[in-house]
């Protein structure tokens, strides 16, 4: 009778114990939300910590309260992306944690949008409402200038595909960006800030502000390291922005407007190698497109000019960041 | 071989984990006016995670999370049947997130401070002599309660958090079969009710031993599942507070004792999860000293 008693007593124990153990079958088929496939994937580590950084990581845990169905889409970049942009897990610090989270949005947009359903030319509206677009290139499929690497990722609130370079937009016209950038609303260290100077001393603001019906152009912007070399390269020394105001109002005017193309603003994923013609100055030499960019130079450089920052959706057009100055015959 | 009677009584723990990890009553009772005190030092550290729907390599924004902790416990005989067990743990929790992430988020790395309070009565409902064995039920009830104002809503540098900072009422039966010859079994089973957003919780232990007159020795695997009211982390309905969420374990462990002299032991021991839903998978270490009277 002991014996039975104490087996008994035994096997409950044991059935309590391992009837209420946690075993991954309890939920392995549940499908991940978007943040935890950020999480759990290493190729995401630097998306996870922007997410963090730009406070989105909750957000997008959650059913989207702007759906019917509670789903996202999100296009998410992955660690290379934010390479190219010189960004890692430690170093997000550099941009505003404003723009960050702009940044990241514009990467959701509202509902289901499946790898089936990208067309070219089509447009698609993100979730701070400044839109992307489609373009076939090569048998592949970019959003705006990003190569899309990978497709309808399932996750509980949503869908993720891959891209390979981080998208910016700023929601300005090109003007306005240039002055987003060298009022440190973007990285906390101003940039563009010599070529803001530049273009509100040459009388070129108008021309580059958007108004109803105005042009959309592609601008090559140079940044502040390419117009300190160009001082250098001229013999003068341009430490501070006002220096630029040593150079001649129209010479600087012709050197600007060498920048500008009125082919509607087109993306790296829309250019080919060749030349184009700009509004002032002669044409510019585009290089081969690799690895999602091409260098450009004028008939003035030496050396072909590089993308620091590619693909920048301004209002009126798309800004490329460029490393060197581009030089017509003067 | 009769058992040592008060051996077996001088062995009571309790790892200060973060979670009630391990039980904190024992299927032994100390007799009128025995008692004994533990003061212990755990060590556990965890670089993956146990997320929905899989297991992640690497905590978020802290990567690895080392927790450290000193604790007080004791047990005490009020009768034979009735005693009473309390422990105080102060832990330290350490994160390894890198200077930028922790300047970017206004984060720190280290959390510290006295956690909660445990206080339980356990009552000895009835015994069963045999001729070479001995099956005890017992009913037990405690109460676990905050002791200082640590944090746990910052967000997510409450993933270092030291506790849930909430309280909790717990109740436990538990079942123990001895025989003369130093083996034993322990079954319990028990709830527990949280406040302070905190889901509530069943839980359950099976333990299985052997004490002899110069050393003790025990195995055991314990188990928490969380009501499906909490959320999961980074899941549905998840807003950045951790004690909310629904933290599901099975944990094994080892446990030993020796005594040394005059009432005076050693205690060591060594646990890990082997199955998790929203907490880190650690393994930790502890030792102790054991004084009993």
């Amino acid at each position: 009778m002991n014996n039975i008693y104490i087996k008994s007593i035994m096997a409950l124990a044991i059935i309590f114990t391992f009837s209420a153990c946690e075993t991954e079958s309890n939920y392995e088929d549940l499908d991940p939300s978007i943040a935890s496939i950020a999480v759990s994937n290493p190729d995401f580590s630097v998306l996870e910590a922007a997410a963090v950084y730009g406070n989105v990581a909750v957000v997008l845990s959650n059913k989207n309260p702007n759906d019917p169905a509670g789903n996202y889409t999100v296009f998410a970049p992955n660690n290379d992306a934010f390479a190219r942009l010189g960004l890692n897990e430690e170093n997000l610090g550099v941009l505003q944690q404003s723009f960050l989270t702009n940044t990241l949005l514009y990467h959701v947009s509202n509902g289901n949008l499946f790898g089936s359903l990208f067309s070219d030319g089509a447009s698609s509206t993100s979730a701070i409402s400044l839109d992307r677009r489609f373009i076939n290139r090569g048998g592949n499929t970019f959003i705006n200038g990003s190569k899309i690497l990978a497709t309808d990722i399932n996750a509980s609130n949503g869908t993720v595909h891959v891209i390979d370079k981080v998208m910016i937009a700023t929601g300005g016209d090109i003007v306005q960006s240039a002055i987003a950038l060298q009022s440190a609303q973007v990285f906390k260290q101003p940039e563009l800030t010599f070529l803001v100077e530049a273009v509100v001393y040459a009388g070129l603001v108008d021309a580059l502000t958007a108004s109803e019906g105005s042009p959309s152009f592609t601008v090559f912007a140079p940044n502040d390291q390419a117009f300190k070399d160009l001082g250098t390269a001229l013999g003068l020394s341009f430490t501070k922005p006002s220096d630029i105001r040593q150079l001649p109002k129209e010479v600087l005017a012709t050197v600007l407007l060498n920048h500008v193309i009125a082919n509607d603003g087109k993306f790296t994923s829309e250019l080919d190698a060749g030349i184009i013609s700009p509004l002032g100055g002669d044409p510019l030499t585009l290089g081969a497109y690799t690895n999602g960019v091409l260098t450009v130079a004028g008939v003035g450089n030496a050396q072909p000019a590089n993308m620091a920052i590619p693909d920048v959706q301004a209002t009126n057009g798309v800004i490329h960041v460029i490393d060197a100055v581009l030089l017509p015959n003067l | 071989m009769k058992l040592p009677s008060k051996l077996l009584a001088i062995f009571c723990l309790l790892t200060s984990s973060l979670l009630l990890a391990q039980s904190p009553v024992s299927g032994f009772m100390k007799k009128n006016n025995e008692g004994s005190f533990v003061v212990s030092y755990s060590y556990e550290k965890y670089d993956k995670v146990f997320l929905v729907p899989q297991e992640v390599d690497g905590v978020p924004v802290f990567n690895e999370v080392t927790n450290t902790s000193i604790s007080l416990y004791g047990e005490y005989g009020i009768t034979d049947n009735l005693n009473v067990v309390f422990n105080v743990p102060y832990i330290k929790s350490e994160g390894e997130a890198g200077q930028g992430t922790l300047d970017n988020l206004g984060f720190e790395n280290t959390r510290e401070g006295i956690q909660d309070l445990s206080l339980y009565i356990k009552y000895n409902f009835h015994t069963f002599n045999f001729d070479k064995s001995e099956l005890k039920f017992i009913g037990s009830i405690g109460l676990e309660t905050p002791l200082s104002d640590y944090k746990a809503n910052e967000g997510l540098q409450s993933i270092i958090a030291i506790g849930n900072h909430s309280s909790s009422f717990n109740a436990l039966g538990i079942v123990n079969f001895k025989v003369d010859s130093g083996f034993f079994t322990t079954g319990q089973v028990g709830y527990s009710f949280n406040d302070s957003g905190a889901p509530h919780a069943l839980l359950s232990q099976l333990k299985v031993g052997y004490a002899a007159s110069k050393f003790y020795v025990d195995g055991y695997v314990a188990n928490q599942l969380s009501e499906k009211d909490g959320v999961d982390i980074l899941g549905d309905g998840f807003t950045g507070y951790f004690p909310a969420t629904r933290v599901n374990y099975t944990r094994v462990g080892l446990n030993g004792f020796v005594p040394i002299i005059d009432g005076i032991g050693i205690t060591a021991g060594a646990n890990t999860y082997v199955a998790g839903r929203n907490l880190g998978k650690s393994t930790g270490f502890y030792g102790g000293l054991v004084y009993s009277f």
